[in-house]
């Protein structure tokens, strides 16, 4: 199969949507080890290289943790890299994920949200994610297979500007798995859009430096801040990527989409597909005349506080809807949010855990969601939803 | 060296620690205490082969689709390339690395293949002035062609001696045409006679023409008259006028006429002139039984030659050894004693022991003997001092192999040029490497498994309809993908591994080949891992 160059409207599975990302980005490294749900995403990839429809360097390996190490090595003579995994996967690249971010290498992966074992699972959840917040990395919640397609294509253009790696996240077969209507940009607008990388340092026998070598305390704190600061800097990058790409391609899905917030009293907090459901009953709850409206976080890391704190500014509640759960405290999402608002905004915040190891969470239940924090007047830190007691 | 760099903060600084100055001061191959070097190894092909071909580079060039410089790289040290393609018994093939892998290369298949793609190409040869000297090659068969065409390379005067009507002594005589059509045969054999060989037939030396004649009319003599004294067993030696030898069968089959040999036949022995005698039988409408004193496993016959025959019907019996063979009402009956395999002998081989009081006969219209072969060299009795006198083939080893025979022909060529003073052409590039390939080198990883091409053989049937040719030619497709099977064994062929995987960046490619800096190559030994075919090698630095 050698794919076409033109723009094409296709049905296509989210892992199929992320392959085609990293082709029209032309990653011209690849380095990954099978996992499910991810499998497809290479699958597809080195089928592309077999055909030459991406003239990229597929690199076998034994290990999620190799697949990062290589990227880390590619990455660093200035190679276009890009890898995708899930779950325990991605827990074993762990420490090869604060190497890239510390190297200041602007890789691109798609994680595939699944629940982590034990017990074993394959469906999804976002502790796998979640847990790899404070590696460097930034990351963004995908709810479309289209908005798949096209977060990678502006992952790559925003991570490349600052310097740090970037992860986009799906949910494990609600999208991964599940086919649905994607435009697939042609070569050409992707390439207007996206131009070649060309980092200021580069690895190169022709003119050798050591790199990432020992930082003393005198000046390790200093590189840390750098990243801190290239986060802070990602924000504004991101929102600019994402008006140029509308300007391009003539979609846009923000840091964090307001959906039907106008008036509303209770914002209802969601992320990723999650959300698709929970648009629903927006609607009707709306069409009813509850003065209720969503919010959809999309970019995770750098979370956008400011942002939210201007969305959430005239809500009287929220209710968030986490699904990974942070034992010993509670949905991730939740504590986020209530950390960005707690200096400077007092709004009741509801945490609810909901739909963890890939149980559905029907409209019911978001009714309930929302039903429940409508109805009571002190917040709580966690309320399961949905659990069997 | 580095210099020292103060910051006075983040502002000043790089995004990550970088060395300010160039690293190309750390010279880590002073750490180096062992040195990799690129040295390519005898390829067990290479080595087992008889007749010395190179066939890791032959089949290397067959895979880039060079046929024809293929072709006249193997006609360095092989002039009967379209020959050897058929009935050579391939030690190449079983002693291949991809053995241990999926299969062997079909070696035999591409030499064929090639060989008869350049049927009409002559070798390509240096261009060397007549040298004057003039050398007699008593008998035409594989080592007397040999012989003749290195020397006829190298700008001797030679003319062959030959008993028979036409060229080609064993190969003419004693290979059926199913193994060798003669068509293939007299092709190799005008190439020889282009390049100057003179062929006097019908001309048996000690009869038709003195040896002592020959010795004074040329500088030197090479003697390759074969073996062609058929062995009778002492118990036969009285009936001698009923039996038939196995020689004489096939020379009067390949020859002239088949003898009449009727619907019983016995063949004794176990040896290709045996397997050959019992296969021409069968094509002739006999029944042919092969009475062989040991098993079927210590057989000297090819264990293709084996196969082949019971495909068509040649019925065999095992340990059993004739004791007589007398004449009777209905033709002949031969009588056999049965054996039993003792301990190895000196070939190897487990002896068979009679078991006492164990004989069975057999009706038979033609018996036929063919239990090897010895050479006469009564004509040379009063030459054996005579250094301008040489011997090859069969006539000095005994009863062998086609390529065995073309190795002894151009033995025979090197060392006549250098008594009659005329320089060898052969080029040095045919040494062979010192070192053997060793299987520990290999890196199997690199090595998908991939079926093995095999040349399609006519069905028995279509066999049977006369004396066609067994097995046919494989395409030029199959002859490519078949050489791309080929590791090759310690022979380097750029795959870049080395290149590629060293973590210092030291190998540099220079001119189709690699070059090590050994400033930076701590020998650590990556490049010999990873080199799929055991080129380089891991030396010991002296100090």
């Amino acid at each position: 199969m050698i794919v076409t160059t033109e723009e094409t409207r296709e049905v296509i599975t989210g892992n199929h949507a992320v392959s085609h990302g990293a082709r029209l980005a032309r990653a011209q490294v690849i380095s990954a080890y099978p996992i499910t749900p991810q499998t497809q995403v290479v699958e597809l990839l080195s089928s592309f290289c077999e055909d030459g429809s991406l003239d990229a360097k597929f690199i076998q390996v034994e290990s999620e943790h190799s697949a990062m190490a290589a990227l880390v090595g590619a990455s660093s003579v200035g190679a276009r890299c890009f890898t995708a995994t899930s779950a325990h996967g991605l827990a074993l690249m762990h420490e090869m994920l604060h190497w890239a971010a510390g190297a200041r290498l602007p890789i691109v992966m798609a994680n595939i949200n699944r629940a982590m074992g034990a017990p074993w699972s394959v469906w999804t959840d976002q502790n796998d994610s979640l847990s790899q917040r404070d590696t460097g990395w930034m990351q963004i919640y995908c709810e479309s297979n289209q908005e798949v397609l096209d977060t990678v294509i502006q992952a790559y253009k925003t991570a490349e500007r600052v310097a740090l790696p970037a992860m986009l996240v799906l949910d494990a077969f609600v999208l991964s798995h599940t086919a649905e209507p994607v435009e697939i940009p042609s070569q050409e607008a992707v390439d207007d859009f996206l131009p070649p990388y060309e980092p200021d340092l580069r690895l190169s026998t022709e003119d050798p430096h050591s790199f990432s070598g020992l930082a003393t305390p005198d000046t390790y704190m200093e590189f840390r801040y750098g990243i801190q600061k290239s986060m802070e800097r990602a924000l504004e990058e991101f929102q600019r990527v994402d008006d140029e790409f509308y300007e391009a391609f003539g979609r846009r899905y923000g840091l964090i989409e307001q959906y039907r917030t106008d008036g509303a009293e209770l914002l209802l907090v969601t992320s990723s597909t999650i959300t698709s459901t929970a648009r629903v009953v927006i609607d009707e709850l709306r069409d009813s005349g509850r003065h209720v409206g969503l919010l959809k976080i999309r970019l995770f890391r750098p979370f956008p506080g400011e942002l939210l704190r201007s969305l959430v500014a005239n809500a009287k509640k929220l209710a968030v809807i986490d699904r990974n759960i942070g034992f010993g405290v509670g949905g991730i999402f939740a504590q986020e949010i209530r950390a960005a608002l707690y200096n400077h905004i007092q709004i009741p915040v509801f945490g609810f855990v909901a739909g963890l190891g890939g149980r559905d969470v029907r409209p019911s239940l978001i009714r309930e969601v929302i039903e429940y924090a409508e109805t009571h007047e002190e917040p709580e830190d966690l309320i399961w939803k949905g659990v069997k007691l | 060296m580095s210099k020292k760099v103060s910051f006075s903060g983040f502002s000043d600084m790089p995004p990550v620690t970088v060395s300010q100055g160039s690293m190309s001061f750390n010279a880590t191959g002073n750490w180096r205490y062992l040195r990799p070097v690129y040295s390519e190894k005898l390829a067990p092909c290479r080595n087992l082969c008889p007749a010395g071909t190179d066939v890791p580079k032959v089949l290397a060039l067959i895979a880039e689709e060079k046929f024809e410089e293929a072709y006249h790289l193997i006609w360095k040290t092989n002039p009967l390339p379209a020959i050897c393609g058929r009935v050579c018994y391939h030690p190449c093939e079983s002693s291949c690395t991809r053995s241990g892998i999926d299969a062997g290369v079909s070696v035999q298949a591409l030499e064929r293949f090639v060989s008869e793609m350049c049927l009409d190409l002559q070798p390509d040869l240096p261009s060397v002035k007549n040298s004057g000297k003039t050398v007699a090659v008593v008998g035409s068969g594989p080592a007397g062609l040999s012989c003749a065409a290195f020397l006829a390379r190298d700008g001797v005067n030679v003319t062959v001696f030959e008993a028979e009507e036409r060229p080609g002594g064993m190969l003419r005589i004693g290979i059926p045409s199913y193994r060798l059509p003669r068509n293939i045969l007299d092709r190799e054999l005008e190439k020889i006679a282009r390049l100057g060989v003179a062929f006097e037939c019908s001309c048996k030396v000690g009869k038709d023409l003195t040896f002592a004649s020959l010795r004074r009319n040329y500088d030197a003599v090479f003697v390759a008259t074969g073996a062609h004294s058929s062995r009778i067993p002492p118990p036969l030696r009285d009936s001698r006028d009923l039996v038939m030898t196995g020689l004489d069968f096939l020379k009067a089959t390949n020859l002239s006429t088949p003898p009449e040999i009727g619907k019983l036949v016995v063949v004794v022995g176990g040896g290709n002139t045996a397997m050959d005698a019992a296969r021409t039988a069968v094509r002739l409408g006999a029944q042919p039984v092969v009475v062989y004193r040991r098993s079927r496993e210590e057989m000297p016959a090819g264990d293709e030659e084996v196969r082949e025959a019971e495909e068509e019907g040649v019925d065999f019996i095992f340990l059993a050894s004739p004791t007589a063979v007398q004449r009777n009402s209905r033709g002949l009956e031969i009588e056999f004693q049965e054996m039993v395999l003792g301990p190895p002998d000196g070939s190897g081989r487990r002896r068979p022991i009679p078991v006492s009081g164990s004989s069975f006969t057999r009706q038979a219209d033609t018996v036929i003997l063919a239990i090897g072969e010895d050479a006469d060299l009564s004509l040379l009795s009063t030459y054996e001092a005579d250094p301008g006198v040489f011997v090859g083939g069969d006539a000095q080893t005994g009863s062998s192999t086609v390529p065995d025979a073309v190795a002894a022909g151009r033995q025979a060529a090197l060392a006549i040029l250098r008594y009659v003073g005329v320089p060898a052409s052969e080029s040095a590039t045919l040494s062979k490497p010192a070192n053997h390939f060793s299987l520990d080198a290999l890196n199997p990883d690199y090595f998908a498994v991939f079926p093995r091409v095999e040349p399609r053989h006519l069905d028995v049937e279509t066999r049977l309809s006369g004396f066609p040719e067994i097995i046919q030619t494989i395409s030029s497709l199959e002859a490519v993908q078949e050489a791309q099977r080929c590791i090759p064994c310690g022979v380097c062929n750029q795959c870049d591994n080395c290149w590629l995987y060293c973590p210092e960046g030291a190998i540099s490619r220079v001119n189709g080949a690699y070059s090590i800096d050994l400033n930076y190559c701590k020998g650590c030994g990556i490049c010999v891992q990873e080199c799929p075919r055991g080129v380089i090698s891991l030396v010991q630095e002296e100090s």
